[in-house]
């Protein structure tokens, strides 16, 4: 972790770190447990801005910031908003799946590129453990989410072979990464996310006890 | 017949000679030339040939190789000779050649011409053979040049950006900034990158851009920046077994290159011609290991590669010479006083195998044991020469016994402590000896001497004492291990005193004192000399006497506390100095050393010394207890300084600072003393530490003078801090001197102001103007300037005509006295000329009983005009100009001024009544002009 020097850096990274152990229950020390919605909200609004952090980091590191060629209007698919209507959060699993698999890739690219750890990896890592918890926190909340063999994505095509388009392609979906989730929690926090578990359970009956 | 030997010679020999000329002149053009590009390598494939017949005759050949760049330029960019051998085989020659410029964005043209090295003719160029660079006409967008790839760090590279058809280049540029030089032609644009490194730019990101703002409209390029691997150090192969071989290598220095792009290893046996299947894992070293199964001989090569480059190491072994055994284990020890028997055990595969064992002694020494194979795995190896109660540490190795490659690794070290034996050496004892009430308090020392061995744990140390006169029985008393010192009392006889030290295995031999009978000699008459310390510690020497067999010197470490800690050392009979040393030795702490002489065990004390390891100022400086101050001295006295072992150092002296506060000192008989606020001070020295007192002279009187007194030793003196402050009193003398020269006149100065009128009175009377007197109320006859009385002009009352011997008569008398005197004898006064010389030299006049007044006016002698010296007394005048007393002899008419009826008014006679002396200035001044 760099922290610049500045105890107000160490303190905002520490008081980060306590935040993401609070809202992804079941990380190491803590005992498994189901998540709640306010955790899960709270865990949304920190992985968007460690998205736009990233991406900015990302786009320097690559001295990719000439001609905005990183910040695309044309996201890929399953990062195109706006997350709009009822259970925002519900909503985040299908873009969180395809997350996960883009960060995987980009992570692979970056291990030809960089040595082992870098402060990149090092932040893309931190990245992708926050996408796998934001999953882990969806599928406690939503069970009928859970992951299923047939809902996986497809692996993904062989990507690009030149190093600049694997280094852009990445850039790219961080980009968009960071825009979707910046929505996605302006979304949260205009909303709230008990409506959709709400409105559910009066449509369906409740089968997850409510939690404060 | 003739004529055909001739022509059997001749006609070889014109063969030859056409053969050579043809040759000479031979010239075989390229036949075919074909150039291509490899674009992955950036590199022109050149392909040419020549005629068979230069095949045939396997000439020797030249080629001249031109490459030329038809970009804006067009010229020749490299020129190379290629010489090879022909053979009858025709092959096609080859040349290649790395271009600066990407291909792609410049075509590249090849000629080449001939010549056989035996010829001197070079054959014709061959056409331009070219290769065109890239045809854009299709593209979708600019495009860079050479494509992605891995830079060498260091490397120069250009990297080319054609644009479309129709379209120019607009930016063109590299990131991170990064020295680059940059030209632009149109569609096509050149950038250079020079040495560039990987701290600098890990990775090079190059882009081009045409003058739209599409995305078609740019280009980018990421290249890499990393390093070819380094050749594998330290490869080689060993086995443990006989049947995994593993190779270890190091791996070199930083590639910069990570996982796909990663240096990899592969080994493979150039015996066998096949890959190894192992494989390699690197952390600290890399190694590889494979089972070798019945194959003995191996030659083996590691190859590491990475996108920059390819590296081999080689090793080429049997197996049977690279064994590496596994460490024994199991090891376990059996020991007596001075033997340690080691056993272990070790994996048997049949080899043959020899073990070393090192024992580890406390004191870091290394003893190695070899030991033979006996074929068994059990082994064993004794070790003796040890000492009793002693701890080692063992352990052991092994090797191949035939073809010896390595030891293996050491088995777990053993720690072995050998068995206890009677202590061997004697205790170093010494003893101090107090005289007391009845007989003598000797307190006894007792230490391990150099050559004394406890041989196991000591339990407790015996004393015994005896007289040694005979029928005495001996007392003794037994100390616990842990005393090394006990008091006893004896008295005044001779005593033998012995010590012995006890383990659990017996005694050690007694270590024996002999105390002398008590005798009136006092030692304290003995002069304590000093001694010098050094940087090793206290220097002692010492006379040497025949008679004894050794010396002891004593001392203690803490002289200051109550135990001592006293401390001795031995000599030997023929040593006659020493330098004691002690880590609790500190500067500036005296320390009292004592030689004994040893005979016999009987001890003599032979000298005192005193000395300090480094000698440190005074701790205190003297306390100037008395000052005796006058106007130019000040004595200063410190009687109470103490000059003992409480200093810290031997005070030699003492040294005097003087100044007055307000300049710096120069007084007489000091030296100059530089203080470091550049401030001079007199210093005086006193040498000896028993003189205390000391008179500074020649101050100055009411001064303020800044003193101190600072003791100084061997180790200097302490800074100057504080001053003491006098200030010398007036000068009494010059205070009545100046009493004497001020208030007096002073007060006659006031006392005249005072009674002014009588001192005018008394000093300065009116002078009475002989114009306004009746005597000159004559008609005027004048001389020059001045009025002359004739004769006929008055009256006479009487009328006296001198001859020249009353004249002579009358002056001298005049010369009888140097004062003038009246002459009374006829109740008249007359004038006289008094020289002012002779006033000058104090002649007062001589005060009379009777007032009178005598008048001297020199203008009665106006024409009196004689050229001489004004102080020049009338006699000399007389004497040397005789013909004058015919002028002075001249009838004078003198008048009787006192008569009251010659005054003219009462007032002059009153004036003339009031007895003053009056003496004109003016004629004074006339009167030295004249005479």
């Amino acid at each position: 972790m760099r922290c610049h020097g500045r105890p107000w850096a160490v303190l905002a990274a520490v008081t980060k770190g306590l935040l993401i152990l609070w809202a992804v229950p079941g990380q190491e020390g803590w005992p498994l447990k189901a998540p709640t919605v306010q955790q899960t909200q709270a865990l949304v609004k920190l992985m968007a801005e460690d998205a736009q952090e990233l991406f900015t980091f990302y786009e320097k590191d690559h001295h990719l910031a000439i001609h905005n060629i990183c910040r695309t209007n044309e996201p890929p698919q399953w990062l195109q908003g706006p997350v709009k209507g009822p259970c925002v959060l519900q909503r985040l699993w299908q873009p969180m799946v395809h997350m996960d698999q883009a960060l995987q890739d980009i992570i692979r690219h970056q291990r030809d590129l960089s040595p082992p750890g870098a402060e990149i990896l090092r932040r893309l890592n931190n990245t992708h453990r926050n996408v796998r918890g934001l999953l882990n926190n969806l599928a406690g909340l939503f069970p009928a989410l859970s992951p299923r063999p047939s809902h996986r994505p497809p692996p993904s095509p062989a990507g690009p072979t030149s190093i600049f388009k694997q280094k852009l392609q990445g850039c790219r979906i961080l980009w968009s990464y960071a825009s979707f989730m910046a929505r996605s929690s302006a979304q949260l926090e205009a909303r709230g996310g008990r409506r959709c578990r709400e409105r559910r359970r009066s449509q369906r009956g409740s089968r997850i006890p409510a939690r404060p | 017949m003739d004529h055909f030997i001739v022509l059997t010679v001749l006609l070889p020999l014109r063969t030859c000679y056409t053969t050579y000329s043809q040759q000479e002149s031979a010239v075989f053009p390229v036949t075919y030339l074909n150039v291509s590009k490899d674009l992955a390598l950036q590199r022109l494939l050149v392909e040419w040939d020549v005629v068979k017949s230069a095949h045939d005759a396997k000439l020797a050949m030249s080629f001249e190789i031109q490459v030329s760049q038809t970009d804006d330029t067009n010229k020749t960019v490299w020129t190379e000779f290629h010489n090879v051998t022909l053979d009858k085989l025709g092959k096609p020659f080859h040349w290649r050649w790395d271009s600066d410029l990407p291909l792609e964005c410049v075509s590249h043209t090849v000629r080449i011409r001939s010549k056989a090295e035996t010829s001197k003719i070079w054959s014709q160029w061959s056409l331009w053979e070219t290769v065109l660079d890239l045809d854009t006409s299709n593209s979708s967008g600019p495009q860079i040049f050479p494509n992605e790839k891995i830079l060498e760090e260091g490397s120069d590279t250009t990297f080319c950006c054609i644009g479309r058809k129709d379209q120019i280049i607009k930016e063109f540029s590299v990131l991170p900034a990064v020295r680059a030089f940059i030209h632009m032609n149109g569609r096509l644009g050149f950038l250079t990158v020079e040495g560039v490194t990987h701290h600098k730019a890990p990775h090079i990101h190059v882009y081009c851009k045409e003058p739209c703002n599409e995305d078609q409209c740019l280009a980018h390029s990421i290249f890499l920046v990393g390093r070819a691997p380094d050749t594998p150090k330290d490869f080689s192969c060993q086995t443990q077994d006989m049947r995994i071989v593993t190779c270890t290598w190091s791996q070199g220095g930083d590639t910069y290159l990570y996982e796909k792009y990663s240096p990899k290893y592969t080994l493979s046996d150039k015996l066998s011609q096949k890959m190894i299947l192992c494989t390699p894992s690197c952390s600290k070293q890399c190694s590889c290991s494979w089972d070798i199964g019945q194959q003995r001989i191996w030659n083996v090569t590691v190859t590491v590669e990475n996108p920059l480059g390819k590296k081999t190491a080689v090793d080429a072994f049997n197996v049977n010479h690279r064994i590496y055994p596994t460490a024994p284990f199991h090891v376990w020890e059996e020991c007596t006083e001075t033997e340690i028997t080691l056993h272990w055990n070790y994996q048997n595969n049949g080899i043959e195998l020899l073990c070393q064992t090192e024992i580890l002694h406390p004191h870091g020494k290394v003893e190695l044991h070899n030991s033979s194979d006996m074929h068994s795995p059990h082994r064993s190896i004794t070790v003796g020469g040890l000492q009793p109660y002693t701890e080692y540490t063992a352990r052991v190795r092994c090797g191949a016994a035939k073809h010896f490659w390595r030891w293996s690794e050491w088995s777990e070290a053993q720690t072995i402590r050998t068995e206890e034996a009677t202590p061997s050496g004697k205790l170093d004892m010494w003893r101090e000896i107090t005289p007391v009430l009845g007989g003598r308090n000797v307190t006894l020392f007792w230490k391990k001497a150099a050559g004394f061995r406890a041989n196991g744990r000591i339990i407790s140390y015996e004393v015994t004492w005896e007289k040694i006169e005979d029928g005495f029985k001996p007392e003794s008393i037994s100390f616990s291990s842990v005393y090394n010192s006990t008091r006893i009392f004896i008295d005044n006889h001779s005593y033998r005193i012995s010590i012995m030290a006890k383990n659990n295995v017996n005694f050690s031999l007694p270590s024996v004192l002999i105390i002398s009978k008590a005798t009136d000699n006092s030692t304290e008459e003995l002069k304590e000399e000093q001694v010098n310390g050094t940087d090793d510690g206290i220097f002692i020497s010492w006379e040497p006497r025949c008679i004894y067999d050794s010396y002891i010197i004593d001392w203690c470490n803490f002289p200051k506390l109550q135990p001592c800690d006293l401390q001795w050392k031995r000599f030997g009979p023929n040593i006659s100095s020493a330098v004691i040393k002690s880590a609790v030795f500190v500067p500036g702490e005296r320390y009292n050393f004592h030689i004994y002489g040893s005979l016999a065990n009987r001890a003599s004390l032979l000298e005192k010394k005193t000395g300090y390891l480094k000698e440190l100022p005074p701790l205190h400086d003297p306390i100037v207890d008395k000052i005796e101050l006058t106007f130019n001295t000040v004595t200063l006295s410190w009687d109470s300084y103490l000059t003992n072992e409480s200093q810290s150092g031997f005070v030699k002296g003492y040294h005097i600072y003087v100044s007055p506060v307000q300049e710096n000192c120069t007084l007489k008989g000091s030296k100059k003393h530089i203080l470091s606020g550049d401030s001079e001070l007199c210093k005086y020295t006193i040498e000896n530490p028993e003189e205390k007192r000391y008179t500074v002279e020649h101050l100055m009187s009411n001064t303020k003078y800044k003193l101190v007194v600072k003791a100084y030793t061997g180790g200097g003196e302490t800074p100057i801090l504080n001053f003491l402050y006098v200030d010398t009193p007036y000068n009494s003398t010059v205070l009545y001197f100046l009493f004497l020269i001020v208030i007096v006149p002073t007060l006659v100065a006031a006392m005249c102001h005072w009674k002014k009128k009588w001192v005018k009175e008394c000093c300065c009377p009116a002078i009475p103007s002989p114009h306004k007197s009746k005597v000159l109320s004559f008609k005027e006859f004048k001389i020059s300037s001045e009025k002359v009385l004739k004769i006929s002009d008055c009256i006479p009352d009487m009328l006296a005509m001198d001859n020249k011997a009353e004249a002579q008569k009358l002056h001298s008398w005049s010369q009888l006295s140097p004062t003038p005197t009246e002459d009374k004898t006829d109740g008249h006064d007359s004038s006289w000329i008094y020289p002012e010389k002779n006033v000058e030299r104090g002649f007062a006049p001589i005060p009379t009983p009777q007032t009178h007044n005598w008048f001297e006016n020199f203008a009665y002698f106006s024409h009196l005009e004689v050229e001489s010296d004004p102080y020049q007394i009338p006699e000399r005048l007389e004497a040397s100009k005789p013909e004058l007393a015919v002028v002075l002899y001249q009838p004078h008419c003198y008048i009787d001024i006192f008569n009251e009826d010659a005054a003219s008014t009462d007032r002059e006679t009153a004036g003339r009544k009031s007895s003053l002396r009056y003496i004109s200035q003016t004629d004074l001044h006339c009167l030295g002009k004249r005479l």
